[in-house]
């Protein structure tokens, strides 16, 4: 699987002559301990070797450079680098060959001598063997395809496996949910596909002339097979290992704030962090185990190449492993340990080769990284704090101040006590040491400390009372600002004096007072998880939604750090619940993001009991909302209590990515679907416009005042967004696949439609006036508007394609709903149809006179988004209804373009069959 | 672990001991002659396949190089699970390195049994006059647990290669015996399978211990 070339020497027929017919050379070679080339099987032909074509195979080493510089016995020099070797040939270009690989040969006495495994003979006239491409490495899924293709001439093996992937899918609509028996089962479909391959004539020929080609058959069967199995296969995996990725994330979550240096990492390594961390995120890209497993060896190719100078120091695993532990940690792949399993367990082609290849050493490396982070020997950085010192000491300005202060305390004789420096620092401190009342004591006296100060303020001076005041209630922290205020910096009368020790008593740290990064004491305890310690905060007078740099309160950090009891406490004391941090994040996102289930229950059930309103639905700065966090990562449990709580999974975030589009394991979008019919109950029920929606429908009177009254300025504003309201509600029917429901709201009779399913759109005659036709005609006049739109220009049409509900799209469509409206993208139905492959609803929308060429923003066509998704039904119905398939889109493809690009081998030969019917 | 796919032997060799003992030197010197790439960049230094004809059988060795840092010890059996031989090195001027290769010595007898071939290699010979760790005490313990005992020096290159020469050979051997022994247990499993279904689990048990 590493794609080294592999040949048993021995066996060779060069080699063979040389050991045998020419014994004295040969032995001489092993004394000398001279290397020999051997080019490999197949380069050479098979025609009688003359004792000049061993000579000009034997090299021996130079004097002065023996690691380089080489002669043959023939006197041709020869330079070696990289694994090439360069032949100096009087005429014309210097030969090059590459060495293969290298075998240490051992003599029964143990006399060691080298064989070189050469590409080309090292010899001009030499070079006419057969140039069959044995030395090809497989890298991605293309080159398996090209191997297979060309190999056996045609595509027809390819067909063979599609073939048997189908029917094994056929077999097998559920596959198994555990993986060992997923194993086994998809294993014999690999002996079955492999079966296949080597009936092929020319390929079993080729892979019986060369045990390397049958490697890379073997390897590219799998590959192939892998590519067309992988939607189906890796959701299984996720699930199986769903408990397993839901812990891991759990602990990668709580370490993400990790620095390099808390790692340990070597400093030289610290620039290829980035160049590895892109390398390894496109893992989950990738279908194959083989491109997989090239993407690890890549990232771990990068990091060898960061210390590029000449002295290369070595990279051994101590190096290696803390670095990789950052990559996975920051790559915010929700599922390694599937990723890891995926790999570990569908590798076939190896099989025979033992456990022992590079692939293995890759594959090892990311289990014992997984290990690793899972063993939680890893604590992350504890104390974030520690490390905003460390960097604030670093900066000149504060140490200058801090000595400025030094020396003035002693000047003002403050009270004290203890040796130690009462510093906000000391205080944090004691509290991760969770001495409660030293910290009591201390914060008290500072507050009574000051309080009197400020008695003394009032007393003498009056006069700068108000700007007191005024600085008391803005926390500046920078010291110059103090100064700016004195008759001079050094002066010393009275007022200035006072304003001073004013200012460094505000520094000797009180309940209030902050850090640099607006850390209050409450916000440590809270990080710490110190419950006694944040209830006397607390009673001392802690202000307990003060917000740091991040905007972030208490209870964030509670509920982040995973603190049931400084959170209930905290929400006692009338934290806000629903506070937002700078990322828009509210405490629920970080319980939910860090896989912290106590913090969320207690959330959830302090908003019930206290009937506080938690935002369950409320998004952060990228649109998600809590169930998208606890859908990305896995969290099973959490989900489900969201979703009992009236989070909802189809909301989109800022990707238009709905929750159970970030579910990626089974188990997760069973708890997703599972608990929708009890959340739209939930929704009507506590709906405000319920009553509104029902006089709509049962008072016809109502309906036509507000449709005479749509003149109105006023009446039309209010119209709009009770538009918005409805066809949200709408659309949501829509996608719990409740058609009922959204005929319901849009005012269509739908019991009229399931009656007469069949043969509903013939009237008698098209002006027909009978009972009959009458009834009909009325039946498609609805009293809303059937083309209303949500914000993003969505309208029931759109949703109804995008989902498949063909009779629905049909009322709609008899509704005279406009078929071809885009939304804000500038998609049609016939898009989202397409996308999703609909195909019963692509016919319908085509034949009531969608446009088939209709472009979206991006310019794609349907078929564009057909092919690119690999959507073989919507592509077949979409060709059938003559597209131009000449269009280009906006990166200036064409759809078979995007086919080729993506390998969708019956698409492209889908297109191209109807490109040669033209 | 153990395969011969095309008569080749393909072996996996770790190396386990502390951090600073020599590792991934010793490592690095038994491929040093291999290519003469300065570029070191092209290699892993915690991965290397070298290919092997010793006496007209082919061996495909892997030496993988382990982290030795105390805090990744825990991940020890994913790197020596499937392994053939194991070499765990330390320090001859330090004692404790010897101590932690005793260490290694029990956790993997008492993880992998005897499937698993030990070299223990004190390397550093170039320091012999700092050695802390006595001579016949290292080369006693070695005995006791069954294994092989060598002296190295990457610095010099001193008994490097006949390290990995030596634990290559015995792998190959124990290897053949082992298919031998699984080929002549089959066929006795079988001729017994024949008589008396109940006997053969007591019997087969009996060998197995």
């Amino acid at each position: 699987m590493d794609g080294t070339y592999d040949e048993i020497i021995s066996d060779n027929p060069f080699f063979i002559e040389l050991k045998n017919g020419y014994a004295n050379l040969f032995q001489h070679c092993i004394s000398e301990s001279w290397i020999i080339c051997v080019p490999r099987i197949g380069s050479l032909n098979t025609r009688v070797f003359t004792v000049e074509d061993f000579c000009a195979h034997i090299l021996v080493p130079s004097d002065e450079l023996p690691e380089t510089h080489y002669s043959t016995i023939t006197e041709k020099q020869v330079t070696v680098s990289n694994k090439v070797i360069t032949l100096e040939v009087t005429k014309g270009l210097p030969l090059q060959s590459h060495i293969l690989f290298e075998e240490t040969f051992y003599t029964e006495d143990f006399i060691k001598y080298k064989v070189w495994c050469i590409e080309t003979p090292l010899e001009p006239a030499n070079l006419v063997g057969d140039n069959t491409i044995t030395k090809e490495y497989l890298t991605s899924i293309n080159d398996c395809i090209d191997l297979l293709w060309t190999q056996a001439a045609g595509r027809q093996v390819l067909d063979q496996i599609e073939h048997s992937v189908q029917q094994f899918l056929k077999k097998h609509p559920t596959l198994p949910v555990a993986i060992g028996p997923l194993r086994d089962t998809v294993s014999e479909l690999y002996t079955q596909c492999l079966q296949i391959t080597l009936q092929n004539r020319r390929l079993r020929d080729k892979s019986k002339s060369c045990k390397q080609v049958l490697e890379n058959i073997k390897l590219a069967v799998e590959c192939y097979m892998q590519h067309l199995l992988f939607d189906y296969l890796f959701k299984p995996i996720c699930t199986c290992c769903a408990y397993e990725d839901a812990h891991l994330n759990k602990k990668i979550r709580n370490m993400c704030d990790i620095q390099l240096r808390d790692l340990e990492i070597k400093k030289e390594l610290y620039h290829a962090v980035p160049r590895a961390k892109q390398i390894l995120s496109k893992i989950d890209s990738y279908n194959t185990v083989l491109e997989k497993v090239l993407c690890l060896k890549q990232a771990l190719n990068a990091i060898n190449k960061a210390d590029g100078s000449v002295n290369a120091t070595l990279l051994t695993a101590d190096d290696l492993l803390p670095v990789f532990v950052f990559l996975i940690i920051k790559s915010g792949l929700p599922n390694w340990y599937s990723q890891l399993t995926y790999m570990k367990e569908f590798r076939y082609s190896s099989v025979g080769k033992g456990d022992v290849d590079e692939s293995a050493f890759l594959i090892t490396t990311l289990e014992a990284v997984i290990e690793h982070i899972q063993s939680g020997a890893l604590t992350g950085p504890p104390d974030p704090e520690a490390y905003y010192y460390e960097s604030n000491l670093t900066e000149d300005n504060l140490n200058n101040s801090r000595q400025r202060k030094n020396s003035l305390t002693e000047s003002i004789s403050t009270t004290d006590t203890s040796g130690r420096e009462e510093t906000l620092e000391y205080i944090f401190e004691l509290i991760k040491a969770n001495h409660c009342e030293q910290i009591e004591a201390i914060l008290q006296k500072n507050q009574k400390h000051l309080q009197s100060l400020h008695q003394n303020d009032n007393n003498i001076l009056k006069i700068t009372l108000d700007d007191y005041l005024s600085n008391d209630d803005e926390d500046d922290d920078s010291d110059t600002e103090i100064y700016h205020k004195l008759c001079h910096p050094l002066c010393n009368c009275k007022k200035c004096k006072c304003k001073l020790s004013r200012r460094l008593l505000k520094n000797s740290p009180t309940v209030t007072s902050r850090d640099s990064h607006g850390l209050t004491a409450l916000h440590v305890a809270s990080i710490h998880g110190k419950a006694t310690i944040v209830e006397s905060l607390i009673e001392m007078g802690a202000a307990v939604n003060a917000t740091d740099l991040n905007e972030c309160t208490p209870l964030h950090y509670a509920s982040s750090r995973g603190h049931q009891n400084a959170l209930l406490l905290l929400l006692h004391s009338n934290a806000n619940i629903n506070q937002i941090n700078i990322d828009q994040n509210t405490p629920l996102h970080m319980a939910v993001n860090n896989g912290h289930m106590n913090c969320v229950k207690a959330l959830i059930y302090f908003a019930e009991h206290s009937r506080k309103k938690i935002k369950i639905n409320c998004t952060n700065e990228s649109g998600k909302t809590p169930l998208h966090l606890a859908a990305k990562w896995g969290y099973e449990g959490i989900a489900k209590l969201l979703i009992e709580n009236g989070a909802e999974p189809s909301l989109q975030d800022k990707n238009n990515k709905t929750s159970f589009d970030y579910a990626h394991n089974l188990r997760i979008l069973q708890v997703l679907k599972s608990c929708t019919p009890n959340l739209y109950e939930y929704i009507h029920i506590t709906s405000n416009d319920v009553k509104s929606l029902n006089c709509k429908f049962e008072n016809p009177v109502k309906l036509k005042l507000q449709k005479l009254g749509k003149s109105n300025d006023v009446n039309n504003a209010i119209k709009t967004v009770e538009n918005l309201k409805l066809i949200d509600r709408i659309l949501k029917a829509i996608s719990y696949g409740d058609i009922k429901l959204a005929c319901f709201y849009m005012g269509i009779d739908f019991t009229a439609y399931a009656n007469n399913e069949i043969d509903n759109n013939e009237l008698c005659h098209p002006l027909c006036e009978c009972q009959y036709c009458k009834k009909k005609t009325d039946l498609y006049l609805s009293d809303i508007n059937i083309n209303l739109f949500d914000s993003n220009g969505v309208t029931a049409l759109h949703y109804g394609a995008r989902y498949g509900q063909d009779e629905l799209c049909r009322i709609l469509i008899l509704n005279k709903a406009n078929v071809n409206c885009c939304n804000k993208k500038g998609q049609t139905p016939l898009h989202l149809a397409a996308l999703n492959n609909k195909t019963v609803v692509i016919r319908l929308l085509l034949d009531h006179g969608a446009n088939i060429n209709a472009i979206d923003l991006l310019g794609n066509t349907p078929l564009h988004d057909a092919s690119e998704m690999g959507n073989i039904g919507a592509t077949k119905i979409l060709l059938n209804y003559n597209p131009d398939i000449t269009m280009l889109n906006g990166a200036e493809k064409t759809a078979l373009g995007i086919a080729k690009a993506k390998v969708h081998l019956t698409i492209i030969d889908l297109i191209d069959k109807y490109a040669n019917k033209q | 672990m153990s395969s011969a796919a095309g008569g080749t032997h393909h072996l996996k060799v770790v190396l386990l001991g502390e951090g600073c003992v020599g590792k991934t030197s010793l490592l690095m010197r038994y491929i040093e002659d291999k290519f003469n790439d300065k570029h070191l960049t092209t290699l892993q230094a915690t991965f290397l396949n070298k290919r092997l004809n010793i006496n007209g059988k082919r061996i495909n060795l892997s030496i993988w190089d382990t982290a030795g840092q105390e805090k990744f010890h825990a991940l020890g059996p994913i790197y020596y699970r499937n392994s053939n031989g194991a070499i765990l090195v330390y320090d001859i001027t330090d004692e404790d390195s010897f101590g932690k290769v005793k260490n290694w010595v029990k956790e993997l007898k008492k993880m992998l049994g005897s499937d698993i071939l030990l070299a223990i290699a004190g390397n550093k010979i170039d320091l012999e006059h700092e050695r802390t760790v006595v001579l016949e005490e290292a080369e006693s313990y070695a005995s006791t647990v069954g294994a092989k005992h060598y002296y190295t020096s990457a610095k010099l290159n001193q008994g490097v290669e006949e390290l990995f020469l030596d634990i290559t050979r015995d792998m190959v051997d124990r290897l053949e015996q082992n298919a031998q022994v699984k080929e002549t247990r089959t066929s006795q499993v079988l001729v017994i399978d024949d008589e008396t279904p109940v006997q053969t689990s007591c019997c087969s048990g009996a060998r197995h211990n």
